[in-house]
């Protein structure tokens, strides 16, 4: 139920955004970085909006969308994982734990876990650099994590 | 302003304002090598082959986005530029498939075969459809494609075969983005855009839709201005490049598009835009849909007529004499019903005999789907009342409008059209027409304008140009009207024709409003595809009976890339399997018969192993399947087994799906008590499999690849040599060689172990139809002596065999195999499970 109900909010709320954005190109990033901020993810339906509002095709605004990391097309899972890929956790393994992670939970980056428990995110550098690698897990920070403790730390939230 | 002068490599050259520095270069007779650059699409400067230096300019700017200027001192080559584009060519073919382009045997391979296999993944040019006309490998050839550092990185993208008419394979992506710049140029809203970022971007749609679904109108630009195969049309692809390209039109609806015929062996392939321009865009039925429709399997092929409730085929003198006796025993009562998708010198005839013969005469429109009542119906003339009421006593029918119930109060009907029509078995004379593209004419298009239609595909079996078989009606009746000897004449004799009226809708803007039907037969029952685009048809893929007898097919899954393997339970031939043997199998019970090597086989479970590579018709319907579905035929096991003898040391040789078919082999030659050497050979590392069930089976595994990723750079023969060198070192000898492969490689092998005088057997399997000796398709000559693969192999002396005439064989055969084809309407929407998931609606 909660996601009807959020695409509900989401209809509400976009069309006071698409008020305050005229339709000129440049309000292509701003409108998907408000609406984001307002749904947590970019729905199929926020995507074909923002391409009506600025004339755009749809697969075009999808495609500068992805571009960028920061914009998510999931909503986001109850337990919001992120895996720092930044260069200190990197090179003491970040991308194992990643890796780790993905297994376990059966997703990879960017997705949601199909029962909603889990959604996966990498993010470039927390500023928590001297405990290399770093998980996140809603806003909870775990330093010096290994495969096998993260694997711990997921069965911990289920 | 006036224009500006510049040098290119020391020439000068004078542009107009605004002109970059590549087009100077070309003015200059100066080539510079470019991907991303197109004439028809705006400077993107992606692919940075075009790199210059220019004097006083810092670096290495792109060519093909850098304005001339005044006095601009521009160098294309120098040392720093070339080893630059060599690096920008190392990675981007990095990315793609690459193996054919530093394998040591390319150039006895190409001569061997110089036509790309009819792969589903192109894993190597030989099997990619674009091998003929591809600039990327022209260029890679060019800049010495053996010394560039080519490591394979296949991306593994699935295949994407849903989407009517074209496939997509990204692996061969190099991301030149012409497809989508020239979606957006057509199209202002692009159905496809660059996704993702970094490593992962790629060419796709918002959410991965389904080109139905993403805006796509089925132009197919995008196919025809890729450089490389990625994205291709389905049906053309099989048959190579085109060798002909036509000026002409389209007659499938009053827009009457102008458009390029591209035939091949004098078939029409395709049809495809004047310029790569908004306004000359073809909608889906004219780019992809002509071709089928010529191609189509039902046309009809002779004269027919109908004594006595009997129809049988005449000769085409009988049958004009019967349909001119039909028509003057009616004159008077006689109604002429035909389509609008004729050219204007078939209606002008029409229209002829109609007042010869005091009849009716109506030209019935061509709509889309909305107009129509759900499923069928066009708007008919009202005096079609007239039959029942007897006042039209016979009809002239050019195309599917007639209903059962109303042909049966007609005294006489006459048929003329290419394609059947419901009431086919009414018809007292059944006369076969050419179609589109098979005869002369011209069009009027709804704004008024008169195009041309060129004759430039060979109408099947005796169908002949419509206008002629009016003629000789009009000469066989008398009719002085119609006495025409050129289709000028008749052309010249138009003055008055109006235009039709336009087309309710838009087909080259919505792929949603395309024609429903052609010449009143429903377009989705000729191009099954087409029902993706909500187009109505009779075909109900709920009454498909699924059949539940049959062989089960237990196991499918792709190995590697274009490899599969298929357990299949088919315990009678699990039980009797020896080595070396093979089997038959049918898909359906309509398909071809397809032999296959048995890999494997489990007497207990009663199932059996094949591998199968997708390279044509019967396999790519066979992958097709998915776990669980029931083959039509399993026949075997066939052939005589493989000798087994112990012989000492024996060297096994499998490339592609040979390597499944040596497992049992080495298994039972090793059990036997021989010495047993595999060898495996795959174009690149990513397509070997099964080496450790091979290696369990030998006593030694060594590795081939033609790209060098792994083992010995080269084939099985380049690893038989140096066996043989290293047992020839410690004084021991190889006693026995066995090769399974595509023909080229056991060639190879059987000129390379020639001198050896070490006995070396072959698989001829690759030729067979029917495995039972019937068809003679297999005939080979081994040692002067006929005999078949089928019953008297699959394995020969290798030594014996003439090669020569085997090649001529298969070559034979594979242009059968093209021209049977498109025979099965189901091949071209063959839907695959992965692309299905995704729900493209295309009745799958
Ligand atoms: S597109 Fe085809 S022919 Fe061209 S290099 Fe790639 S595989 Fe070879
Ligand atoms: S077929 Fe035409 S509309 Fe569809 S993606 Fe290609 S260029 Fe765009
Ligand atoms: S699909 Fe073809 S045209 Fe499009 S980016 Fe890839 S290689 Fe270029
Ligand atoms: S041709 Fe200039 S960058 Fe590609
Ligand atoms: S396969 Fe036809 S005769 Fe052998």
């Amino acid at each position: 139920m909660a996601t009807t109900q959020r695409t509900k909010i989401a209809k509400l709320d976009m069309t006071e955004i698409f008020e305050n954005h005229g339709r000129s190109r440049d309000n292509l990033i701003p409108l998907l970085q408000e609406i984001q901020e307002h749904l947590d993810y970019l729905p199929p339906e926020a995507i074909s909006r923002v391409a009506d509002h600025l004339g755009l095709s749809e697969n075009d605004v999808y495609g500068v969308a992805t571009f960028y990391a920061q914009f998510r097309f999931h909503p986001p899972g109850r337990h919001r994982i992120k895996v720092c890929q930044g260069t200190a956790c990197h090179v003491r393994g970040g991308g194992m734990v990643l890796d780790a992670i993905s297994r376990k939970i059966g997703i990879v980056p960017g997705e949601t876990s199909p029962d909603g428990n889990f959604s996966l995110e990498r993010v470039a550098c927390f500023g928590s650099c001297a405990l290399p690698p770093v998980v996140v897990v809603d806003d909870t920070v775990y330093g010096r994590m290994t495969a096998r403790k993260t694997e711990k730390l997921i069965e911990g939230l289920e | 302003m006036s224009q500006i002068n510049l040098t290119i490599d020391g020439k000068s050259v004078a542009v107009e304002p605004g002109a970059t520095v590549l087009e100077a270069a070309r003015r200059a007779g100066v080539a510079v090598p470019t991907i991303c650059d197109h004439k028809d699409l705006s400077p993107y400067g992606a692919c940075r082959m075009c790199i210059v230096e220019i004097e006083g300019v810092r670096g290495f700017p792109t060519s093909c986005t850098t304005p001339a200027a005044e006095g601009m001192q521009v160098r294309t080559a120098s040392p720093e530029l070339e080893s630059l584009r060599k690096r920008t060519m190392e990675l981007m073919l990095s990315g793609h498939p690459n193996s054919c382009l530093v394998c040591p045997h390319r150039e006895a391979c190409e001569s061997m075969r110089p036509k790309a296999t009819k792969a589903g993944r192109s894993t190597r040019c030989g099997f990619c459809s674009n091998k003929e006309e591809c600039d990327i490998r022209t260029m890679a050839l060019e800049a010495g494609s053996r010394d560039l550092n080519l490591p394979t990185l296949y991306a593994a993208h699935n295949l994407e075969r849903g989407d009517p008419f074209m496939d997509r394979d990204y692996n061969l992506c190099i991301l030149c983005a012409r497809c989508w710049r020239i979606c957006e140029k057509i199209h202002g809203k692009p159905a496809i855009s660059i996704i993702n970022r970094g490593k992962d971007a790629r060419v796709g749609t918002a959410f991965h839709k389904s080109h139905v679904h993403s805006g796509c109108t089925f132009c197919g630009s995008c196919i025809d201005i890729c450089p490389t195969g990625t994205l291709t049309d389905r049906f053309a692809r099989w048959y190579g490049k085109p060798d002909a390209k036509t000026p002409s039109a389209c007659l499938l609806c009053p827009e009457g598009c102008a458009l390029i015929a591209q035939t091949h062996s004098g078939k029409l392939v395709a049809a495809t835009m004047t310029a790569f321009q908004s306004e000359a865009s073809l909608c889906a039925l004219g780019r992809f849909g002509m071709a089928q429709i010529v191609n189509a399997s039902t046309r009809l092929l002779r004269p027919a007529i109908r004594e006595n409730d009997e129809a049988f085929t005449v000769d085409w003198d009988t049958a004009l004499d019967s349909a001119a006796n039909g028509l003057k025993q009616h004159a008077g009562r006689v109604g002429i019903l035909i389509s609008a998708a004729t050219t204007r010198e078939e209606r002008h005839l029409y229209a002829r005999l109609a007042a010869g013969l005091n009849g009716r005469f109506a030209v019935v429109p061509t709509l889309p789907v909305d107009p129509l009542p759900a499923g069928q119906g066009t708007p008919l003339p009202e005096w079609l009342a007239d039959i029942q009421s007897g006042k039209i006593t016979a009809l002239i029918l050019g195309g599917d409008f007639l209903e059962r119930e109303l042909a049966r109060s007609l005294d006489f009907l006459l048929v003329i059209d290419g394609l059947p029509v419901r009431v086919q078995d009414q018809a007292d004379v059944v006369l076969p027409a050419a179609l589109l593209a098979e005869s002369a004419g011209t069009l009027r298009t709804a704004a008024g304008q008169i195009r041309s239609l060129a004759r430039i595909s060979r109408a099947p079996g005796q169908a002949k140009s419509e206008w002629e078989i009016l003629r000789d009606i009009g000469q066989k009746l008398d009719i002085a009207e119609m006495h025409f000897d050129t289709l000028q004449d008749v052309t010249a004799a138009i003055t008055d024709d109006a235009p039709p009226a336009s087309f309710p809708g838009r087909p080259r803007q919505d792929v949603f409003s395309l024609p429903a039907t052609y010449r009143g037969h429903l377009l989705a029952d000729i191009i099954p595809a087409l029902s993706a685009f909500g187009l109505p048809t009779t075909y109900d893929p709920s009454q498909e009976v699924q059949p539940t007898e049959g062989f089960e097919l237990l196991e499918i899954r792709e190995l590697v890339p274009n490899m599969h393997l298929l357990r299949i339970h088919a315990p009678q031939v699990a039980a009797h399997a020896k080595p070396g043997q093979f089997v038959i199998l049918m898909a359906r019970e309509t398909s071809e018969r397809a032999p296959f090597t048995l890999a494997d086989w489990d007497a207990a479970t009663g199932s059996i192993t094949l591998i199968i590579e997708e390279v044509g018709r019967s396999s790519r319907e066979l992958i097709s399947l998915s776990q669980g579905a029931r083959l039509a035929h399993v026949s075997g096991p066939l052939g005589q087994a493989f000798p087994v003898e112990r012989k000492g040391t024996v060297v096994l040789g499998g490339g592609c799906y040979g390597i499944g078919a040596i497992l049992p082999l080495a298994r039972a030659l090793k059990e036997a008590g021989n010495r047993v050497i595999s060898v495996i050979e795959g174009s690149s590392a990513y397509l070997l499999y099964w080496e450790d069930k091979i290696r369990a089976v030998s006593d030694e595994l060594r590795i081939a690849t033609k790209d060098g990723t792994r083992g010995t750079y080269g084939g099985v023969q380049e690893v038989f040599q140096e066996i043989r060198e290293r047992e020839e070192d410690q004084g021991a000898a190889i006693n026995m060689i066995v090769a399974v492969g595509c023909t080229f490689m056991m060639r190879m092998v059987s000129e390379l172990t020639k001198p050896w005088d070490v006995s070396t057997f072959v698989a001829l399997n690759p030729i067979m139809v029917d495995g039972t000796g019937m068809c003679g398709a297999c005939r080979v000559s081994i040692h002067d002596e006929t005999k078949f693969a089928c019953i008297d192999g699959p394995f020969f002396d290798a030594h014996g065999v003439d090669w020569d005439e085997l090649a001529c064989r298969r070559g034979a055969y594979a242009r059968e195999e093209v021209e049977a084809l498109p025979q099965t309407v189901d091949l071209n929407t063959l839907m695959f499970p992965e692309t299905a998931k995704q729900g493209c609606g295309c009745g799958g």
